[in-house]
């Protein structure tokens, strides 16, 4: 108990140092709603908007301004993404595809202000939940993180790439590890980070430094969304609010243990590296409707369906810090775009991370999250209106924001042709049906596999033991053998007849 | 392997047709990486004073675990596909889901972008540019007329092929002729628009956001976050830069 007091208390000492700052609450409210518009625009992402802050706010200023502009717009673009979803059924972020499931037939049925006040409360309640639970455990995980070496973290890193790999695959769970692989490979360009051999630089000295975070992040996240979206289509049509947007208190109370239930899941998945906020809002959604006595209402505009989802998506992206703070492995795609920005500002998320930095980050969050609250329930119609922008008049101008954030972090050409490229591919590999999210984190933990998978063997004179010989890093290795081997045909059909005889 | 989450079959079989082709070229990538990592030292070797004579010091460790894992699940993903009849479907405009009107819109964007980046914005002044940028997209996509893209297409390459040729070397960058090329094709473009809005009410805006983005996001980017922008002697943001440090800022400053 004492020790959640003292994080409370340092946690009180930095929201006070933010709260007593007037630019703070300019660079919260204009990131609040510039994140909620994006997320309320269908083709534009939380991914995306943290990303492309991060090319305009990254290094320009300082670092506690920058964090408040990005986490702003990621609390703000999760729950943007509800509006869409429940005005228009077309999920304005795949985070919350699983709102659309009741949020549209309460609309339907003239509860749309109902819908609206709910996820706006759930998604407040969410966040909260999820950053009380990086304040408390990202304390332990770190005390216990410092004792973590270069075989458990190479393997950690590994199993980052397999499990995006595996859960953000549509198509074949392979193509999620082909992918995570294309973005290891894109990581080994360069010097390399113990003997400095170059690798794979044709003999351009721009490659000499790897690829930069900022412009990948650009490329495979902006690029792909803007040819996506170039086409035409018919504006789909709002659906007439009706009622007040305000947060049903009595529906609140009576689903309270569904908000507690779904905030620790969305936590949960949050944490786990690599998995981000869909994941967490489809099974907070799946868990709720088999769980639930009005299970067989989910999918007809049911308040529990909705809280399940809408709750869990914004607790996860608390949960999603934990290990980004902790060990340096974002724990969903937004995250890994604040990883870039940790990067470009030379501060080293994991063990050795300033602890005021997390406190910090802490008190953002709690201010995103009432921020996000107001602006939900007093200036709703303001994004209900940006609903009907069609994608061909604001995607050009989003490209001319990623080509000019992409320029000023670096300050070259070269990130740009950089940009395109990765683009190219990248749009090239959601057509085949790849997903992106495992190539961005493979870029992004591929230096940290390549140092400390070498620096184990380095240390154990190439014996391959090291990996097994120490017990978290034999837990990590049978988690990654299991997931590998969890999705081979021969041993789901062994699984399944062990399943049907002991049933 | 994994789920499998379609709308319909026809969907899977134009996927696995594509993961035929795709798989090849994975292939084929994976071998030559491959091969790249063999002039990596790996035994024995000296470099840069340091001794690389055991196999787990050397750089190329990690990246053939890489390469051989990527050749290895691309051998069979190439598999499933046979298996699954892509590679019968591999060879067939239909097999693979060959759609016209969609590939003209990839290569028309794909051209303006590649246009934009690697023609004029290193060379041409931002605001021109992005704003042609903006215009031609807008005009070509929205209401989904093929002929308009093709027309903005051709437009935002003849600026972008101009500026790189005739520009082609870093030194040429700062000139002015490219940018008076662009401009005059913007303006030609904003004609275009203009016209098509007397039918399209929404594209009256179009020269409004055209002007106003590039010129607010360059100007913050600049002057607020005093940050480095493409081509900052181009024409008209040398003129802003100029206007800003010797007769705006003054007023404050002093």
């Amino acid at each position: 108990m004492d020790f959640v007091l003292m994080q409370l208390a340092g946690f009180g000492g930095a929201f006070w140092a933010l709260a007593v700052d007037p630019l703070t609450y300019l660079y919260l409210i204009s990131s609040v709603f510039l994140g909620i518009a994006f997320g309320a625009l269908p083709g534009l992402t939380a991914t995306l908007a943290v990303t492309i802050l991060t090319g305009f706010f990254g290094n320009k200023i300082p670092l506690d301004y920058a964090l408040i502009a990005l986490l702003g717009a990621y609390v703000g673009a999760i729950y943007g993404g509800s509006y869409p979803s429940i005005l228009l059924n077309i999920p304005g972020t795949a985070a919350s595809a699983a709102t659309a499931m009741d949020g549209y037939p309460l609309a339907k049925a003239g509860r749309g202000g109902e819908a609206l006040g709910l996820t706006t409360t759930a998604s407040f309640i969410g966040t909260v939940i999820g950053t009380f639970a990086l304040l408390v455990f990202v304390w332990v995980l770190l005390l216990i993180s410092q004792n973590i070496a270069s075989p458990e973290k190479a393997l950690l890193a590994l199993f980052g790439i397999l499990l995006s790999g595996t859960l953000m695959s549509e198509d074949l769970v392979i193509k999620g590890w082909i992918s995570g692989l294309i973005g290891l490979a894109m990581a080994m360009v360069g010097l390399d980070p113990l003997l400095s051999e170059p690798r794979y630089t044709f003999g351009w000295s721009y490659l000499l430094s790897g690829f930069q975070v900022v412009p990948v992040l650009m490329g495979a996240f902006a690029v792909p969304q803007i040819i996506e979206g170039m086409r035409h289509v018919e504006a789909g049509k709002v659906l007439a609010l009706k009622g007040r947007i305000l947060p049903n208190l009595a529906a609140m109370k009576r689903y309270l243990p569904t908000i507690g239930r779904s905030g620790v899941i969305g936590t949960g998945v949050g944490a786990l590296p690599g998995v981000g906020e869909d994941v967490a809002g489809w099974v907070s959604y799946g868990v709720g409707k088999s769980v639930s006595k009005e299970g067989h209402k989910f999918g007809k505009g049911s308040l529990e369906g909705l809280l399940s989802s809408e709750t869990a998506n914004n607790a996860c992206i608390g949960g999603a810090l934990i290990p980004l703070l902790v060990l340096g492995i974002p724990g969903s795609p937004p995250a890994a775009a604040l990883m870039g920005a940790f990067k470009i500002n030379n501060v080293i998320p994991g063990p050795t991370i300033d602890p005021e930095i997390i406190l910090r980050v802490v008190a953002i969050l709690v201010m995103a999250s009432f921020t996000m609250f107001l602006m939900g329930l007093f200036t709703a119609r303001i994004f209900i209106k940006i609903l009907r922008l069609p994608q061909t008049i604001f995607l050009p101008i989003v490209m001319v924001l990623t080509t000019l954030g992409s320029f000023s972090v670096g300050g070259g050409i070269n990130d740009l042709y950089l940009m395109l490229g990765v683009g190219a591919v990248a749009y090239l590999m959601n057509l085949m049906k790849y997903p992106i999210a495992p190539l961005v984190i493979g870029v992004i933990l591929g230096g940290l596999f390549d140092e400390t998978f070498r620096r184990s063997l380095f240390l154990s004179d190439g014996d391959l033991s090291v990996f097994v010989s120490r017990p978290g890093a034999a837990i990590l290795l049978t988690l990654n053998i299991a997931l590998i081997v969890a999705q081979i045909p021969a041993a789901k059909r062994l699984f399944a007849r062990v399943k049907g005889a002991a049933a | 392997m994994g789920e499998i989450q379609f709308d319909t079959e026809a969907e899977i079989d134009i996927t696995r047709a594509r993961d035929f082709w795709g798989a090849l070229v994975l292939i084929a990538l994976s071998v030559f990486f491959l091969i790249k990592t063999f002039e990596i030292p790996l035994w024995g070797e000296n470099r840069a004073g340091v001794s690389g004579g055991d196999w787990y010091n050397s750089a190329a460790i990690v990246p053939l675990f890489i390469f051989g894992s990527m050749l290895a699940l691309s051998i069979v993903l190439l598999i499933t596909a046979i298996r699954a009849g892509g590679g019968a479907r591999a060879f067939s405009q239909i097999g693979l889901g060959w759609d016209r009107a969609e590939a003209l819109r990839f290569a028309t964007i794909g051209a303006m972008l590649l246009a934009y980046i690697g023609g004029l914005v290193p060379r041409v002044d931002f605001i021109l540019c992005s704003g042609l940028l903006i215009t031609a997209l807008i005009y070509g996509f929205y209401g989904g007329h093929m002929l308009r893209a093709v027309a903005a297409a051709t437009v935002m390459v003849v600026a972008g092929l101009f500026a790189f040729l005739v520009f082609p070397a870093q030194e040429n960058w700062a000139a002015k002729g490219d940018d008076w090329v662009t401009l005059a094709l913007f303006a030609g473009l904003t004609i275009l628009v203009l016209r098509a809005s007397q039918e399209t009410r929404a594209l009256r805006f179009v020269p409004l956001i055209a002007v106003t983005a590039p010129v607010v996001l360059v100007c913050a980017m600049a002057f607020g976050f005093r940050q480095n922008v493409p081509a900052r002697g181009g024409l008209l943001f040398a003129q802003i830069e100029y206007h800003y440090y010797v007769t705006l800022r003054p007023l404050w400053k002093d």
